[in-house]
């Protein structure tokens, strides 16, 4: 199906869709803007009538079990969703910022075409509502699976908002239509990519130069154990963190580190733990889910003997997890549903560990001493994580707090600087930003002003600047 | 590879305990063959300490390394150069991911009485000319799946006039032509020969489905049959019960319960299950199955539920002498069935939800590899 001017359409208009695109987007963009107030009053009348019941049975429908609309109410709500763009974008979102000779617009980056990964219910909703509130057109491309959410969701968001429907496109697409991917890329200003590195390489193939990649792929995280502030409380938070979201998420512990390089003590943490871990993995109700947890642990533990990779390894399996000690210190993914690698890892060679999976690094859960607590957190933020938690919080969701180290809106806006009349600069208010004394110092002439600086002298030698060096 | 051979060209395909000798043996002697020959599998019994010289009692099968599906969905493993084989089959990956098995000759050689022994009992195979509709996929040299193999080698139980297949492929992608089927379906009940439907049973519900809406009247020809396999797959979610099923396909086709067989089978382990005229899955001789305990694998006792192994000494081409699906089920004594075979009967409750692992980490890139999604 594909959804276009708020209705559905068969797959077989796609072409003629597809040649229309490029007209309808630019009218859209010439002649309309969609200020973020009416897409938060759909989304506030939405949340309200999701927590009147409205939509029970579409959800029970859609979602997995087990999963309540809960996880969807802050997406769905006037203050949550202005305090999303007071944080992203600064307490006055849209308006002009005037600086010294110039003003400084937030415009819409223009058309974002999103490419969303199907493990999370609702992420395609999301990624297009975040392209909504920044007012860009956005054209989904549904993940495989996805089994009518997202249309269900965009149909009711255009019926509670008719304004939105010229800046809401949604194909179902196999990933095999490159041409038709392609296409929908060249008409994109940006692509965002939410998926593992083969979509994010897959999509970047397909996306034009000049057109902005915004990639929120693939994150590892882990616990840091160092010393226990309440070490009953604390390991069975953890354990939690792992049954509890199955190891499925990127803030989802992986490995445990331990502040050591002593074998014995990690073969005894490991020990101490696992009763810890199987206590919580039993809490879980009916055989499906116990059988999915050993399957996976039991296969990954299979598959590293037949590789000839277990030499040196300790496995400890329980009742539906299980715990392994590896005696290197790479962060790697566990095999997951409830199975837990644990590795020696003493604080001074914790940079350098972390640093080697750059780009990849999201939550640390940290467990440590009360008098320590500070001086690990920012050992655990030079080497490059984005997220620090006590263990049982890993996965928790804080209000304000950015993803993957960035704030989504910020990429999905450009600034634009419209030079100031004359007038207007004698005239009009003074710039809010005094540019800082180091732009000053920067310049190689040590007092000029901004707009007069320039890049120092360049040799003969290096021959004109080409456009594509600038 | 000879224990192989007396084990599947035995007479009773019933009697358990008389076999158990040679199932045994031939258990042994294929686990000794894929250790000799297989580097990962001879890795895996190392690692748990496994030596088929130890296999003395049918208790000590549970010993055997169980390699679960979803490690031949993740690792293919050979025990014989792919030259040697007679073909690869690869399941049908309802989750995305598929295992890719081995056949060797022996196992053809092997397959031959087992199908025909249990065809015949149960009523399976018959002389006289009969029309195909298959619900299912039509072979073609890119579809290398187990469940395509099975379908159409069950057109040649009644010699085939003529086949009919439901699934078409359409931009690289199958889909179901119900309306099509409806048509065949009235087309073959005209002539005067039998019609077989062979096929998934979800297709044959919503084709029965579809040609009730169409408001037609279809009376296949009396010795017409349906047999069902291949399971519910990506469909599970609609499955109904057998008798609503079966109750639709007297009322719609005037097929009745007695000509309607089922099938089980696993493209790890190919054994023929044939279900009974109660519709129960027996064990035949040529397979054991052990229910393990969820949490801790270990073999649990008649009737209690967990995940099913299931151990064959069929392939040497793969070793897959003792394998776990990702399904759950039970084992109930075979005389409670009243069908008069008394080998244990399996029941399968359905799968445990691997289809669904997926991570922000790790699903969507295995997929786009697949081309299934990004």
């Amino acid at each position: 199906m594909i959804f276009a001017h708020g209705g559905l359409l068969s797959d077989g208009e796609l072409p003629h869709v597809l040649a229309h695109l490029e007209e309808e987007i630019n009218g859209t963009r010439q002649t309309r803007t969609l200020p973020a107030e009416r897409v938060i009053d759909a989304l506030d009348g939405l949340g309200k009538r999701l927590s009147a019941g409205e939509f029970d049975a579409l959800l029970a429908r859609y979602l997995p079990a087990g999963t309540g609309p809960e996880a969807l109410l802050p997406l769905l709500d006037r203050k949550s969703l202005e305090e999303k763009l007071r944080v992203e974008l600064g307490p006055e979102p849209f308006a002009p910022r005037p600086m010294e000779g110039t003003v400084t617009r937030t415009e819409p980056l223009g058309t974002l075409f999103h490419v969303t990964a199907g493990n999370v219910p609702g992420l395609p909703v999301y990624s297009a509502v975040e392209g909504l509130l920044t007012g860009n057109v956005n054209l989904v491309k549904l993940p495989h699976g996805d089994k009518g959410l997202t249309l269900a969701a965009l149909s009711l968001l255009t019926d509670a908002e008719p304004a939105l429907a010229d800046f809401l496109y949604a194909f179902d697409l196999p990933s095999s239509d490159r041409e038709s991917l392609v296409a929908l890329a060249a008409l994109a200003d940006g692509v965002v990519t939410w998926g593992g590195d083969g979509a994010v390489a897959a999509v970047r193939a397909l996306a034009p130069a000049g057109c902005r990649l915004i990639e929120w792929g693939h994150r590892l995280s882990f616990a840091y154990i160092a010393g226990y502030e309440d070490r009953e409380r604390e390991l069975a938070g953890l354990a939690r963190n792992i049954i509890g979201t199955g190891q499925r998420l990127c803030s989802s512990c992986q490995v445990i580190f331990l502040d050591t390089e002593d074998q014995e003590t990690a073969e005894r943490f490991c020990r101490a733990f696992l009763p810890v871990l199987e206590a919580e993995s039993l809490r879980r109700s009916g055989p499906g889910a116990l059988a999915q947890s050993t399957l996976c642990g039991y296969t990954a533990f299979l598959e590293r003997a037949a590789g000839g990779l277990s030499a040196g390894e300790r496995h400890y399996p329980g009742r539906g997890c299980s715990v392994t000690l590896r005696p290197d210190r790479e962060l790697e993914l566990s095999p997951m549903e409830g199975n837990v690698l644990v590795k020696a890892l003493p604080r001074r060679e914790l940079l350098g560990t972390l640093r080697r999976q750059k780009g990849r690094l999201q939550t640390a859960g940290l467990l440590c001493a009360r008098g320590e607590r500070e001086e690990l957190t920012q050992l655990l933020c030079r080497a490059g994580v984005t997220r620090i938690t006590r263990a049982g919080r890993m996965s928790e969701t804080f209000p304000g707090e950015g993803h993957d180290g960035e704030y989504h809106l910020r990429r999905y806006v450009r600034m634009v600087d419209v030079e100031r009349s004359l007038r207007e600069r004698n005239n009009g208010t003074r710039p809010a930003m005094q540019p800082s004394p180091a732009v000053f110092e920067f310049s190689p002439a040590g007092n000029r002003s901004p707009s007069t600086c320039r890049c120092p002298e360049r040799p003969a030698w290096a021959g004109p600047v080409s456009a594509d060096r600038i | 590879m000879l224990e192989r051979q007396r084990l599947f060209w035995r007479r009773r395909p019933y009697d358990l305990p008389a076999s158990d000798e040679a199932f045994l043996r031939a258990c042994a002697g294929n686990c000794a063959y894929h250790i000799r020959h297989c580097p990962e599998y001879r890795a895996i019994c190392a690692r748990l300490r496994f030596d088929p010289a130890e296999l003395r009692t049918m208790d000590d099968l549970a010993r055997i390394p169980v390699l679960p599906t979803l490690f031949f969905k993740r690792k293919t493993l050979f025990s014989m150069p792919e030259w040697r084989m007679a073909m690869q089959v690869t399941s049908s990956g309802t989750s995305g991911k598929f295992s890719r098995i081995g056949f060797d000759w022996g196992c053809i050689l092997a397959e031959v009485p087992m199908v025909l022994r249990l065809g015949f009992r149960h009523g399976l195979v018959s002389l006289k000319h009969a029309n195909y509709v298959v619900l299912g996929y039509r072979p073609d040299p890119d579809n290398h799946t187990g469940v395509t193999r099975t379908m159409y080698s069950l057109t040649f139980f009644a010699p085939p006039l003529r086949r009919f297949y439901a699934l078409r492929r359409r931009d690289g992608a199958y889909v179901p032509d119900l309306d099509g089927t409806a048509e065949a379906l009235v087309r073959f009940a005209g002539s005067p020969q039998p019609t077989r439907i062979v096929g998934f049973p979800s297709y044959l519900w919503f084709g029965l489905q579809r040609i009730e809406e169409l408001g037609l009247r279809v009376t296949l020809k009396p010795g017409s049959r349906i047999i069902l396999a291949g399971g519910w797959k990506q469909h599970a979610g609609r499955q109904v019960d057998k008798q609503v099923l079966y109750a639709r396909a007297r009322r719609v086709l005037g097929v009745p319960e007695e000509n309607i067989n089922e099938l089980f089978g696993a493209v790890e382990h190919p054994i023929f299950y044939n279900a009974c005229r109660h519709h129960r899955f027996h064990v035949p001789i040529y397979g054991r199955i052990l229910i393990r305990n969820p949490a801790t694998l270990e073999p649990l006792p008649m009737g209690k539920v967990g995940l099913i192994n299931l151990i064959s000494p069929l392939m040497t081409a793969t070793p897959t002498l003792s394998v776990m699906t990702d399904d759950l089920g039970w084992l109930e004594p075979g005389e409670s069935c009243g069908c008069g075979i008394s080998t244990p009967v399996l029941n399968i409750l359905g799968r445990v939800g691997m289809a669904d692992i997926q991570t922000c980490a790790a699903g969507a890139a295995e997929l786009l590899g697949k081309g299934e999604a990004f």
